[in-house]
């Protein structure tokens, strides 16, 4: 008995003993691990392409959309044929914006432009920003250099939750909104996205001017987002997507419970071997026992 | 020497008599009555890491400048209970683990308690005399749900903070009362600053001291009455089969508190849970999409999402939509889940003391009833996850509340019948037993093949036990003539003295 009596409560415990070590390890992890973020070259190679004349890029621009865009937005941009809105006076920023998403160009239109791989490389939406933005001054102009060095998180948090989370939720998981359109998640979205989003407003999310959102307030705004809402800070382990409770219910309720459940089978159904031996000692069965002793 | 005080202690307190008797109680079998025990121990997880956490929490709402290792929050007002939390994830060493554990653990409690309730429900197991444990079983769940609330709400995280919000307004929504209540409970309007000390005084003190009291008079019931038990291997109505508490069910039933606390230890080092710096402070301007509670919390979530707006208005008085699914609902829920004995009784008309459960094909209705009001609440659940799924789905969030609509009628309602005809199809099987007897193949000198059958092994001849003849087991009462010299009605046939069953007659103190 002596011997698979202690085997029955050594075995759980080196569960609890590797489990427990387990943790260590993991918990170990230097907890606040500052995401790097070392801004790739590309974000800000935007400035004119290498040789090419201001000139030659507008022709290329102007090629670009009439081949792309004018049979909805109009060979000038205007939205004279009635599909698509008049993209002039809008500034560059918005085009790059609709371009670099991949919103545009539209196939279906109707529905809210999916995010796709965009159908042009960062040259030539610089090309076509620029021929649209030659039409009509004003708008949301290209985004500046964007110094993140100086910018308090804390500050882009605040405003985060204040100004952007109830659409795009606290963690940036992105949600969906009433009447079918949804907020995209912000975890893959580079600083100049965010520029231009909030300062030009795409469909259903709110224009931020400069009196709304000062820039050193957006600044502050895109390194949280650019920090922090893509690079979790996890320590916990893995994060489930960050969309929350209903994701760690299930986790809870099919790991945690399923997982207990599984331990219970495996012990459950052990007593028969224990009580053979358990028997050779005390003779005849335990209800004569207890009734000796009542 | 040792025993010497053994011996000097039992003379004066008696120990051995008592606990002899609670020694030699007798613990069934099958693993579905570990069901209880996995609630039990994550109960004791709870309370352990539950102590470390109030060491290091401060249950205020007072406002302070948040200084710390995370960056985001560095400079930021916010309560101090939710900056303690704060530290207690990045700066008290394991104190993020004992987070992790302890709602971890809140989830497996409540999960476990659903679990194990559904094992009594299906298998008949609250019938008489067993009423009582039912309903305090009842009310474990619903304490055990309302405690996780509370605590969920403790770190006035942004998340949390809306959760309180929602159910202040509910408690507002009640008829007459609902605004006095509400301002009482909150000691002022909402938010106020009472509510994180009142709530942290029920969460750590209040409702673990009643639930611990409960659990105590749950198991001690569960001892005077004994176990249920399935039939076969010589269960009858009139006694306990199963292995004594000592030593047998006390290694099994330690070896499962480490096992328990394992899972959830792992799952806490591996999973993620709650990140609350994520979220931010609570600030009533504040408002995130996608916050829900948690899942036991879920269905009252979904229902407030998929009720229609309807505002019944009486005569001078408005009831509020929120009354309908966030007080109407879990009143009714819980009143039947509590009384469900009674009811079912009135139903049967079967009014006889039952010790051996029901497997719950051979009951289909109550089966498929069951499984259909849990699929009721689990489509609520899943509506509390609207958002999240219109996200996922790019679906029109209005479609999904309507589908959700549906769904919560429709879903219960085929169920229902699928259940039913599984049940019915089922007790028509013929079950395999569950050892396997060996049999020899031999050759021939001829060439032919043939089998012998075999003896069973030592400590398998018991596998093919007659059926217990169903006059025998059902409506018998408790005071037969059978009963009085501890012999079942089926004692004869598996051959005397059997290892590994044990017998005892039940007597009722
Ligand atoms: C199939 C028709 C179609 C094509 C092709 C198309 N667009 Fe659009 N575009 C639309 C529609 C429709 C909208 C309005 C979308 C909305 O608001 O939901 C739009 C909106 C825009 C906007 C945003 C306007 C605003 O008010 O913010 C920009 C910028 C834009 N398009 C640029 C382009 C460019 C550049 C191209 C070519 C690469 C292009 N579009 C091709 C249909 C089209
Ligand atoms: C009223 C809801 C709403 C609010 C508030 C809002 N947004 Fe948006 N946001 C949207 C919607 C809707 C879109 C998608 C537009 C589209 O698909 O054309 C979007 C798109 C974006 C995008 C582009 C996403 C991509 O996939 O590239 C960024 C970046 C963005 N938002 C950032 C922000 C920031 C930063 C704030 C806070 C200052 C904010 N949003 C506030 C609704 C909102
Ligand atoms: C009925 C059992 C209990 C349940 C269901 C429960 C549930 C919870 C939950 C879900 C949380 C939120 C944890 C988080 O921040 O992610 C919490 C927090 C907390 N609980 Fe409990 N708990 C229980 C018992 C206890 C006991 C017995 C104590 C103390 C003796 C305790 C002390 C605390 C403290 C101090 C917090 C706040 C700190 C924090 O949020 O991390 N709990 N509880």
């Amino acid at each position: 008995m002596g011997l698979r009596l202690l085997r029955k409560i050594l075995v759980p415990f080196a569960a609890i003993v590797v489990a427990a070590s387990m943790a260590t390890l993991l918990m170990g992890r230097s907890h606040v691990a500052s995401p790097t973020s070392t801004p790739s070259p590309s974000q800000f190679s935007l400035t004119a392409a290498g040789s090419a004349s201001r000139k030659a890029q507008l022709q290329t621009g102007y090629q670009l959309f009439q081949v792309h865009c004018s049979f909805c937005h109009g060979t000038r941009a205007d939205g004279s044929t009635g599909i698509a809105p008049n993209l002039q006076g809008l500034g560059p920023g918005v085009v790059q914006l609709w371009l670099r998403t991949g919103w545009m160009p539209l196939k279906t239109p109707g529905a809210q432009p999916d995010n796709k791989p965009p159908a042009f490389n960062d040259t030539q939406i610089r090309e076509i920003a620029l021929w649209v933005a030659s039409l009509k001054k004003g708008g949301v102009p290209f985004p500046p250099k964007l110094h993140l060095n100086k910018a308090n998180v804390a500050q882009g948090f605040s405003l985060f939750t204040l100004n952007c989370a109830p659409c795009h939720t606290i963690t940036g998981a992105g949600d969906a909104l009433a009447d079918g359109y949804h907020a995209p998640p912000l975890k893959a979205v580079t600083r100049h996205e965010v520029y231009e989003a909030v300062r030009s407003g795409p469909q259903n999310m709110p224009q931020f001017g400069p009196k709304n959102i000062t820039p050193a307030q957006l600044r502050d705004i895109i390194k949280y987002v650019v920090k922090y809402i893509k690079h979790p800070v996890s320590p916990g382990g893995i994060s489930l997507g960050g969309v929350g409770p209903v994701a760690e219910g299930f986790v809870g309720l099919f790991i945690g419970v399923g997982g207990c459940l599984l331990a219970a089978y495996w012990v459950g159904d052990r007593t028969e071997r224990g009580s053979e031996e358990d028997q050779g000692s005390g003779e005849g069965p335990a209800g004569e026992r207890e009734a000796s002793h009542a | 020497m040792i025993d010497n005080l053994y011996q000097w202690t039992d003379k004066r307190l008696n120990i051995s008599g008592g606990s002899r008797k609670l020694l030699n109680k007798i613990f069934p079998d099958h693993w579905s009555f570990m069901l209880g025990e996995i609630a039990l121990y994550s109960f004791v997880v709870l309370v352990a890491t539950g102590i470390f956490l109030t060491l290091y929490f401060v249950p205020s709402q007072h406002e302070i400048v948040y200084h710390g290792p995370y960056l985001p929050l560095d400079g930021q007002r916010v309560s101090e209970a939710y900056a303690s939390t704060i530290r207690l994830s990045f700066q008290v060493r394991a104190g993020l683990l004992m987070r992790q554990m302890h709602h971890w653990a809140a989830n497996i409690f409540v999960g476990s308690i659903v679990v194990h309730m559904c094992r009594v429900f299906f298998t008949g197991g609250f019938r008489r005399p067993r009423e009582f444990n039912w309903i305090i079983g009842v009310n474990l769940l619903i304490l055990a749900i309302f405690n996780g609330f509370l605590g969920y709400s403790l770190p006035d995280d942004l998340v949390s903070g809306t959760g309180i919000r929602i159910a202040f307004s509910i408690l507002e929504s009640l008829p007459l009362v609902g605004s006095y209540l509400a301002v009482w409970l909150f000691g002022g309007n909402f938010p106020g600053t009472a509510i994180i000390p009142r709530f942290f005084i029920i969460h750590v003190l209040i409702l673990p001291a009643i639930i611990a009291g409960l659990i105590g008079a749950h198991l001690f019931l569960l001892v005077k009455q004994k176990h249920t038990q399935f039939k076969g291997s010589g269960a009858t109505e009139e006694n306990v089969v199963g292995a004594p508490m000592y030593p047998n069910f006390i290694a099994k039933t330690q070896g499962f508190l480490f096992l328990v606390t394992a899972v959830t230890a792992l799952l806490a080092a591996v999973v993620q849970i709650n990140p609350i710096w994520q979220y931010g402070p609570y600030k009533p301007y504040k408002v995130s999409y996608a916050v829900q509670p948690d899942w036991y919390m879920g269905w009252l979530d979904g229902a407030l999402r998929v009720m229609p707006s309807w505002e019944i208005v009486f005569p001078g008085h408005m009831i509020p939509n929120a009354f309908f699914p966030g007080i109407l609902l879990p009143g009714l829920t819980f009143t039947i889940l509590m009384l469900w004995p009674i009811i079912e009784a009135r139903i049967t008309k079967d009014d006889v003391e039952h010790h051996i459960l029901e497997e719950p094909r051979n009951n289909p209705l109550r089966t498929a009833f069951g499984a259909a009001v849990l699929a009721f609440y689990f489509v609520l659940f899943g509506a509390s996850a609207t958002d999240v799924l219109a996200n996922y789905l790019s679906v029109s969030l209005n479609t999904v509340l309507v589908t959700f609509r549906v769904l919560v009628i429709a879903v219960p309602l085929v169920v229902f019948p699928i259940t039913y005809k599984i049940c019915v199809e089922l007790q028509h099987q013929h079950r395999p037993s569950k050892t396997k007897r060996h049999n020899i193949v031999v050759r021939s000198p001829e060439g032919g093949y043939s089998t012998i059958e075999v003896k069973p092994r030592p400590g398998d001849e018991r596998t093919h036990l007659p059926p217990i003849p169903v006059d025998a087991m059902v409506l018998v009462g408790p005071r037969t003539a059978q009963a009085a010299d501890g012999a079942s009605p089926t004692n004869g046939t598996d051959g005397g003295r059997v290892r590994g069953i044990f017998k005892i007659p039940r007597t009722y103190r």
